[in-house]
This record gives structure tokens, C-alpha cells and sequence, in this order.
């Protein structure tokens, strides 16, 4: 990794780099040395729960606030020095911060006004960027005259207009509904291919960050938890946090029993149970207490054990709960082989209608691969 | 016994208590008039605000007989042509009127960066100290704050004695416009700033980083974003400032030294100098429709600002 960005940095391909950055309030540790590397044209989702530091490192990025720890580069200079207004960044605000004494046309202007740009050119350039949004013909509108996903194009398309060499997003789509939300984010990703602007966004929508990113980053408690692409990071996560953030994940506790290159044995409750080592997570030794993470949609569930052949893995279980959620069927079961665990299972079978009601006798079975095992 | 008060604090078993008295003085067979009732003691006040101004036109209608100090029994426009036509109130207007446009000017400059300062600061202990220091100014009486200046501005005031220090000879600084002037905005600023806060206060932090991001360096922030949406607050702020120093009487009364006689100076010097009632009561009719058509005016080019209430506000 260090050895391929210093490369990137030759080529002027690295749009923002974050060098160990950390951000103190008083004796809050919001942010704790922090480092990533942004490629030219990629779009990043820094995803995490609230309080994770996630607004506090986009706002060192665009300048509002200064690190106390560590340096930003964009373009491979560093910007410690360089105010916001001097920054070629364009921000999509939480709540939006349009200009409530503009109209939509107006607020697009402003920061082509802003860095004098030639008149002539704005009227047409303001134009351009409002139908790419798809809100030609709304330039005269006040901002208090458009829906709320009408707004958000609005100030989507004033942090582009100027070309900025970095957009920040911070999860201007939370105050959406579901439906809207998830057309925005193929919007974005839209207009950000179209565009090819680097893109910084912000969320805590597990879901967003998996459909419109090229890279995620997980971060928990002000601490970057794992960066990798979203197949990546959801297919092998870093480490338990990261694997139960993203998606539903079933935890078995329990030490390890054996270990050969990436496979490994998990003893739980006198079963032994197979696995994989989890790629990108702390190393594992003989007897060292881990934990087995299985998704959800991973794990199979049937009646008898004949249906789940091929599978490496089979249990018995007892259904405790089973919840209609419309396009898929959630079971919560209870393994008394397990310790009595209670393992989530998500069952999509739109052709059987086939379905489990409270105390029937199931199987459930898995693969080996898909058990990831982290040293706890 | 601990866990009911918890649950049931003392403060509802007084309230308790007084609604029971109010049902027996007031039977809810009332209830609709009681909404009428708390509006009658405003009712009454503007009421009597009503009468007193139909007395004081029927006296600007007559004149003084100088003869015997009797109001005239007839009714004539003399008084208003006097006021109307004489030099002396044409200058005592004159200088009201731009002494209370330089006021609020002056105000408004002076009153913005404090009251910023107090909505935008971080520590809160900074901002606990603008606002006492905004209010102690209330505690003291605008007399005794005149007499104040006369202190520090007299011939053998502070003032004049620290330059005096430095060896320059001591200045007149009373009993001249600019005196009153800078006595007026001392006393305004207070008022101002207060207006300005809560308009202040309604402009989210956000906009402020958004336009910088933009490209907006603090000034234009300042000039594009921050004044525009502060208008509301300016036009508050200058209407309170620009009606209460046209008509302020003790600010020019005391540092004007009887040389700089406001509007409200020249009505009491007709009313308990000259006795002349009509024409005192002229000129007050006359200031009365000036400031109205001078705030009517505001009004209409810039809306009401905070004054303006409900669905006008945007
Ligand atoms: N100006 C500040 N002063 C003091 N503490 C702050 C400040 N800003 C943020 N914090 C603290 O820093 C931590 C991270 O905050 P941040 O706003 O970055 O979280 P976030 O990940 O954006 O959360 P959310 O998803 O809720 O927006 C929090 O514990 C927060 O209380
Ligand atoms: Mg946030």
C-alpha cells in the first residue's frame, strides 16, 4: 500500500491524501490519526455510526476546521495553511445550507460570481449544470418553492458548478425518504461518472455506501476501521465491528482449535465448526479466543438435512421468531448446540413460500468460507 | 409522601388551588368572554392613547390670546401655519430629522459587529459578558447618563484632562451637535443590538461555511449571504432607533445645552415656557404624523423586518 501511493503521488493520481490526522475537542478524541489515500475520479463512502467522526474529518477536509494532528494533501500539496474559500472543494451540507434569499438560478451562480467568473459565461454554465440535475426550467424558483429532493439538486449542483477538483457529500440524503433516497444515490453516481469528480461521501446508510461507492471506509469511534472496496469490505471484513455494521452477521464465540494456512477450526460449546481466517483482521494463533462470523443470507434453512446437502456446516435449531419483511423471510433460531446462541437467517425464497412458524424443528447450514473467524 | 411531590410538584397544587378560585369568581359559563376580558386592559390603554390625541387636536386648533393666557374660543389653522411657516421650527425639524438618519446610521454600524460578535462566539462566558455589559446601561437612567457625559465631557473632565496631559488645550465638547449625536447612539446601541440578536441568531452557521467553500472570502460572505438575511433585524433595529431618537428629549436637552433643541425640546418649551398649549399641541401633532409617514415609508420599501409578524415573515 505505502509503496504503491508514493507511485500514485509521482503520477498526480492521488486527489486527497490524509496523512495520520487526529482531531481533539477538549478531551474528546473525535478524530485519532487517520490516513487514506483518494485516487483521482474515485468516489469514497466514509460510512460509521454516529459520533464516529465522520463530519469531523470532512470538515478538516474542506477547511473549516484545522487538524490537531497530522496533515491533508489535495493534488499532493498540503493544505493545513489554505482556507476554505481558497480550497477548490465543493460541499454538500447536511442540511443543505442553500441561500433561502436566492432563488434556485442564484444559488447556482454564486460561486461562479464568487470566483469571477466571466459574466457572459455564468448564465449559460448555470443552465447547463441545473439540467444535469434534471431541474431545467427551475432556475427562477426560490428555494422555499421546491421539494426537498428538488433542493438537494439544487445544492448539488452548486458545489459542482465550479469544477471542483473534490466534492464532499455530507449525508445530504438522510432527511429523504427511503424511495427518494436510493434514487439520489443512483443520481449521484450518475452525475459523478458523468462528471468524473472525485467524491467524498458521508453516511451511515450501510446500504448507500455499498451501492454508489468505488471504496469504504468504516469508521468507529474515531478510528478507521477498514478501507476497501464494498464487495471487499462486505465479503471480508477487517474485523467483527466492520462485519456487523455492514449487514445482518451472526457472532460464535468460542477459541481456536486448529489452524492451517487460512482455514481454521472454531471449538464452540465441544462443536468443532470450520471457517477461514478473516483476511484483512488481526492474526490468529492455536487457542486464542475468536469469534465465527456468519451473515444472515448466508446461512441456509430447511427442514430436513437432505435439502442442505453440500453444505459444510449443519446445526439443529428450534424457530423462535419468523417476521414477513415482504421480499424475504427473517427466522430467529435458536441452536441449542450452540449455548443456546440465537442465530439471525434471512431466507430468500420467492418461489417455495415456503415458511417456518415459531417452535418447528429446522437445520441450518453453511459454508465454510463464509464463516470468517476474528481473534477477539 | 416523596414519590406524589415528585410526580405531582407543588407548582400544579397551586395552580390547582387558583383554578378552583377562578371557577367559583368565574363560572365556566363565561369561559367565551374570557379572551375579550384579557384584552380589554390593552384595549382601555390605547383607548385612552385615542382621547388623548382627539384633546390635543382640538387644542392645536386654537390660539394663545397673549392678552389674557386664554385658549380662543374659535377654531382656526393658525398654529399650523406658524408651525408650518416659521424659520425656528423649520430648523428644529430639520435637525431632528437628520440628527435621528445619522443616529441610526451610525447605530446600525456600531450595533451589527456586537451583536454578531454575541450570536457567533463559541465561549459562552464571552457571550454571557456582551450581554450584562448590554444590559447594565438599562440600570442607569438616560439623565443620569447624560449627566455622566457632562462629567466626563465638561471643560474639566476626563476627557479634556488626559489631553490636557499631552498638552493639548482643552476642547469644547459640549452643548454642540455632535455631542448630542454620540450621546443618541450611546443610548441606542443597547436597543439595537437586542433587536439585532434574534435575526442574527436565525442565520444558520452553515450558510456562512457553505458561501466560503463556494469561494467567498468573509467579506463578500458578509456582503452576499450574512447582510441580506440580517435585513429583517437591520429594519427593526432602524425603526426603533430612527422614531425613539427623533423624538428623544433629555439626550439633547442635557449635552445639547438648550443650543440643540430636538422636536420634543421645542414641544415642552411651548407647553411649560410659553404656555401656548395650541401650538404646543400643533407641533406634537405634527411630529406624531412625521415619524408615522418616516416609518410608513420604511415600511413600504423594505417591509416591516422583525416588527412584521405572522405570515409576512418569511
Ligand atoms: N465542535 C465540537 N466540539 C466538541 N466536540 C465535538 C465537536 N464536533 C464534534 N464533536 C465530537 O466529536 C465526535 C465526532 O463527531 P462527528 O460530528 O464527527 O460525528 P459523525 O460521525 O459525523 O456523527 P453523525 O453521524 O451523528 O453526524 C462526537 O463525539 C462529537 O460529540
Ligand atoms: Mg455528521
Amino acid at each position: 500500500m505505502g509503496i504503491v501511493s508514493t507511485d500514485l503521488h509521482k503520477a498526480g493520481a492521488i486527489a486527497v491524501s490524509v496523512k495520520d490526522v487526529g482531531m481533539v475537542f477538549g478531551n474528546v478524541h473525535a478524530v485519532r490519526s487517520a490516513s487514506f489515500d483518494l485516487p483521482k475520479g474515485k468516489f469514497l463512502t466514509i460510512l460509521g455510526p454516529s459520533g464516529s467522526g465522520k463530519t469531523t474529518l470532512l470538515r478538516m477536509i474542506a477547511g473549516f476546521d484545522k487538524p490537531t494532528s497530522g496533515e491533508i494533501f489535495i493534488n499532493g500539496q498540503p493544505v493545513s495553511a489554505v482556507p476554505p474559500h481558497k480550497r477548490a472543494i465543493g460541499m454538500v451540507f447536511q442540511k443543505l445550507a442553500l441561500f433561502p434569499h436566492m432563488t434556485a438560478a442564484e444559488n447556482v451562480a454564486f460561486p461562479l460570481k464568487m470566483r469571477r467568473h466571466d459574466a457572459r459565461t455564468i448564465g449559460e454554465k448555470v443552465e447547463r449544470y441545473l439540467e444535469l440535475v434534471r431541474l431545467g426550467g427551475y432556475g427562477g424558483r426560490r428555494i422555499n418553492e421546491l421539494s426537498g429532493g428538488q433542493q438537494q439538486r439544487v445544492a448539488i449542483a452548486r458545489a459542482l458548478v465550479f469544477e471542483p477538483d473534490l466534492l464532499l457529500l455530507d449525508e445530504p440524503l438522510a432527511a429523504l425518504d427511503r424511495k427518494l433516497r436510493e434514487e439520489m444515490q443512483l443520481e449521484f453516481r450518475r452525475i459523478q461518472r458523468e462528471l468524473g469528480v472525485t467524491t467524498i461521501n458521508v453516511t451511515h446508510d450501510q446500504r448507500e455506501a455499498l451501492v454508489v461507492s468505488d471504496e469504504v471506509i468504516v469508521m468507529d469511534g474515531g478510528e478507521i476501521q477498514q478501507k476497501a472496496q464494498p464487495v471487499h469490505a462486505y465479503r471480508s471484513p477487517a474485523n467483527a465491528f466492520v462485519a456487523n455494521f455492514i449487514g445482518v452477521t451472526n457472532f460464535i464465540d468460542g477459541k481456536v482449535s486448529a489452524i492451517s494456512g487460512s482455514t481454521v477450526s472454531v471449538e464452540s460449546n465441544g462443536q468443532v465448526l470450520a471457517g477461514v481466517v478473516a483476511a484483512d483482521g488481526a492474526p490468529l494463533v492455536d487457542g486464542s479466543a475468536c469469534s465465527g462470523a456468519v451473515r444472515a443470507e448466508q446461512i441456509r434453512i430447511a427442514s430436513a438435512r437432505t435439502a442442505l446437502e453440500g453444505l459444510e456446516t449443519i446445526v439443529e435449531g428450534q424457530v423462535t421468531d419468523s417476521i414477513f419483511e415482504g421480499e424475504r423471510m427473517v427466522y430467529e433460531v435458536t441452536v441449542p448446540a450452540l449455548g443456546g446462541a440465537i442465530l439471525r437467517v434471512f431466507d430468500h425464497d420467492p418461489v417455495s413460500h415456503l415458511q417456518f412458524g415459531p417452535g418447528e424443528n429446522v437445520r441450518l447450514g453453511w459454508n465454510a468460507k463464509d464463516m470468517h473467524v476474528f481473534k477477539k | 409522601m416523596r414519590h406524589s411531590r415528585a410526580a405531582y410538584p407543588l407548582t400544579w397544587r397551586v395552580m390547582d388551588v387558583l383554578e378552583r378560585l377562578a371557577a367559583a369568581v368565574w363560572p365556566s359559563s363565561f369561559q367565551r368572554g374570557l379572551p375579550y376580558l384579557m384584552l380589554l386592559p390593552a384595549v382601555v390603554l390605547v383607548g385612552l392613547l385615542v382621547l388623548g390625541l382627539i384633546q390635543i387636536g382640538d387644542s392645536s386648533l386654537r390660539t394663545l390670546d397673549t392678552s389674557t393666557f386664554m385658549m380662543s374660543e374659535n377654531y382656526t389653522l393658525a398654529n399650523y401655519q406658524r408651525a408650518l411657516s416659521e424659520k425656528f421650527f423649520a430648523t428644529v425639524a430639520g435637525r431632528s430629522l437628520v440628527g435621528a438618519v445619522i443616529v441610526t446610521v451610525v447605530t446600525l454600524i456600531f450595533a451589527f459587529p456586537y451583536a454578531y460578535l454575541m450570536v457567533r462566539t463559541p465561549s459562552s462566558a464571552l457571550r454571557k459578558f456582551l450581554l450584562v455589559a448590554l444590559f447594565l446601561p438599562f440600570f442607569i437612567g438616560q439623565v443620569v447618563r447624560a449627566y455622566g457625559w457632562l462629567i466626563i465631557l465638561g471643560n474639566q473632565g476626563m476627557v479634556n484632562e488626559a489631553l490636557g496631559l499631552v498638552g493639548v488645550p482643552p476642547m469644547r465638547l459640549l452643548y454642540n451637535y455632535p455631542a448630542v449625536l454620540f450621546g443618541l447612539v450611546q443610548y441606542m446601541l443597547p436597543f439595537a443590538v437586542l433587536m439585532l440578536a434574534p435575526a442574527l441568531t436565525a442565520i444558520p452557521a452553515e450558510l456562512e461555511s457553505a458561501a466560503s467553500s463556494l469561494g467567498a472570502g468573509w467579506v463578500r460572505t458578509f456582503r452576499h449571504v450574512v447582510l441580506p438575511l440580517a435585513r429583517p433585524g437591520l429594519v427593526g433595529a432602524g425603526l426603533v432607533v430612527v422614531t425613539l431618537s427623533l423624538t428623544d428629549f433629555a439626550i439633547p436637552a442635557i449635552l445639547g445645552g438648550g443650543s440643540q433643541d430636538f422636536i420634543a425640546n421645542a414641544i415642552y418649551d411651548q407647553f411649560f415656557r410659553t404656555s401656548d398649549q395650541g401650538l404646543g399641541a400643533t407641533l406634537s401633532l405634527l411630529l406624531v404624523a412625521v415619524g408615522s409617514i418616516l416609518v410608513g415609508v420604511v415600511f413600504m420599501l423594505f417591509g416591516a423586518g422583525t416588527l412584521a409578524m405572522g405570515d409576512e415573515r418569511k
